[in-house]
């Protein structure tokens, strides 16, 4: 016992540093008149050497003296529980804690070894209010005794929860749980990682819900302790691995509910630290709803319970479709009221005076054109049925129409992918996305490309580098291009009239 | 995929940015028609990403490689929802 309390019992103070040992002083022979010691009987343990019992009147050494004090505390205080407030508390390069519990205008000195330190799941500081087991010794260079503490818990407060009330104060003092540092979870993951417990309930309730929501995500899992010693290390490496697979661009680690003392691993600095370094949005998901972690904070998103992790992780598949959907609705209507405003202009283009000339010969065309165009913009308003019944009346006006001679352009250089388009819509068809099936079907039905289907024209001039929209642009001789549904009709203007 | 498009936020975006485009503005009809096509285009690889991904659950080792899951791990499968 002396020996493992002397050598790790180190000075801190610097002025005394540098003493040499404790050298055991000879005694000098007492006087012969020296009364016996009157210790003898009281003390329990064998008298220090030196002590001379057949003096009668006793000198002791000051290290006798000394030795003898330490033999009577560290019998009397075998162990004992002290409450204090600690101040001075420092942990030197040995590893080794010092310390003075204070309480009552008295204080007490202390040490702490490395070895029973490192079991202290918080960190003793200035003005906390302690309790400490130990044993009291002595500390022989200065005379002085001390506590030799092997167990500390903070006084009224847990030392799990005072633990996570530093780590959190210090990580916050960072800025690792600042707003900024917060990153975007990806709308649509590609690869979804998971690191929890490979036995755990968590994983099984992430699954489910992942598989319910998106039934074709890929998840990657990285199996990690979550409870014991090993949990922390085992977290950090599972986060650090994960996110070098390549397509995992969104992380959940968490576990199910459990004790403070389960949960622990969360509360700890490396895996608070190895969740900040993730190159990947992490989200937390640690417990039930109450339990709150360090991980929570250092997250970028914290999930109440490893189910909703799942359910933030992703958007229904349903609600991405729709939402895709109800723009490609909008991008449909907003090409189909161009498209209605093109067919306003023909109709004014058919009413002009200059137009009346022609009238005789045009008559018929021009009530078919007209009809015609207000067919197209009731017909892109109607229900399907109602748009396939004039889609035929509009079909068969067009082929009496003579696209050479007025040409009513509803110009489109979606001409050429018509083909293309017809044929993605009609694959996306056999999709089984319900909601895809009627993105497609409008496309189908009331994209301008089926405006060429139905017997309009675009023309061209010569160079294909500008649409012709007025006669006048054009002279007799010049050469321009008319794209019809089925390829390019070449011709040559004999003469232009507006 | 389309090598215009950079992900699917991307395409998501730049398919909300045409649609206000297109209903905003009178544009030139060279120009609603090319951003309908590339509308067309947009939501077209979102459906096409949607259905992308593999259904697939893998578990890494300790080396880092990537495994499929073992059925005696009793995941929740195909059949489960």
């Amino acid at each position: 016992m002396r020996t493992l309390f002397d050598l790790p019992f180190e000075e801190p103070e610097p002025e005394t540093s540098g003493l040499t040992p404790r050298v055991p002083q000879v005694p000098n022979a007492p006087p012969p008149d020296a009364p016996p010691p009157d210790n003898q009987g009281s003390s329990p343990a064998t008298p220090a050497p030196g002590v001379r019992a057949a003096s009668a009147r006793q000198i002791l050494s000051v290290s006798e003296l000394t030795a003898n004090l330490r033999e009577v505390l560290e019998t009397t205080f075998p162990e004992v529980w002290v409450e204090g407030e600690l101040s001075n508390a420092k942990v030197w390069t040995t590893g080794h804690l010092y310390f003075t519990l204070k309480g009552g205008g008295s204080q007490v000195k202390g040490v702490m070894f490395r070895s029973a330190l490192r079991y202290l799941k918080f960190k003793p500081e200035d003005g906390l209010h302690v309790v400490a087991r130990g044993r009291i010794s002595v500390y022989d260079p200065k005379g002085e005794y001390q506590l030799v503490g092997e167990h500390m818990e903070p006084h009224g407060f847990g030392a799990l929860q005072l633990a996570f009330e530093q780590l959190k104060k210090k990580l916050a003092a960072e800025g690792l749980f600042d707003v900024s540092r917060k990153r975007q979870l990806p709308a649509l993951p590609r690869r979804v990682g998971i690191v929890t417990s490979i036995d755990g309930a968590a994983l099984r309730d992430i699954v489910r819900v992942l598989r319910r929501r998106y039934p074709n995500a890929h998840l990657v899992i990285a199996p990690a302790r979550v409870q014991g010693d090993d949990a922390a290390g085992e977290i950090v490496r599972a986060l650090r691995q994960i996110a070098r697979i390549d397509g995992v661009d969104v992380v959940i680690v968490g576990r199910g509910g459990g004790s403070l003392e389960d949960l622990w691993a969360f509360n700890e600095e490396k895996v608070a630290r190895a969740i900040a370094a993730c190159p990947v949005p992490v989200i937390s998901a640690v417990g039930h709803e109450t339990d709150v972690t360090i991980a929570d904070f250092v997250a970028d998103l914290r999930a109440a319970t490893p189910s909703a992790a799942a359910e933030l992780v992703v958007r229904r598949k349903d609600d991405f479709c729709h939402f895709i959907d109800r723009l490609g609705g909008r991008l449909d209507a907003a090409m189909r009221g161009r498209v209605s405003r093109l067919g306003s202009r023909l109709n004014a283009f058919l009413a002009r005076p200059g137009y009346a000339g022609q009238r005789g010969r045009l008559a018929m065309r021009g009530r078919h054109v007209a009809e015609l165009s207000s067919t197209l913009r009731h017909a892109m308003n109607g229900s399907l049925s109602k748009r396939t019944r004039r889609h035929d009346l509009l079909r068969r006006a067009l082929t009496e129409f003579d696209p050479r001679h007025r040409l009513a352009a509803v110009r489109t250089r979606l001409a050429t992918r018509d083909g293309q388009l017809a044929h993605a819509a009609s694959r996306r068809l056999h999709s089984a996305d319900a909601g895809f099936k009627s993105l497609a079907a409008r496309l189908d039905g009331l994209s301008p490309l089926s405006v060429l289907a139905r017997g309009y024209a675009v023309a061209w001039d010569g160079s294909r580098s500008r649409i012709i929209r007025d006669a006048s642009t054009v002279t007799p001789g010049e050469e321009i291009i008319v794209r019809v549904e089925r390829g390019e009709i070449r011709s040559t203007v004999r003469s232009t009239e507006t | 995929m389309d090598s215009t498009i950079k992900d699917f936020e991307a395409a998501i975006a730049e398919l909300e940015v045409i649609v206000k485009k297109l209903e905003e503005g009178d544009l030139p009809l060279e120009k609603s028609l090319e951003l309908y096509e590339r509308g067309v285009q947009l939501s077209r690889f979102c459906h096409a990403r949607l259905e992308d991904a593999e259904r697939r659950i893998e578990i890494l080792n300790e080396r880092g490689e990537l495994k499929p899951a073992p059925a005696s791990l009793g995941l929740p499968g195909d059949d489960d929802h």
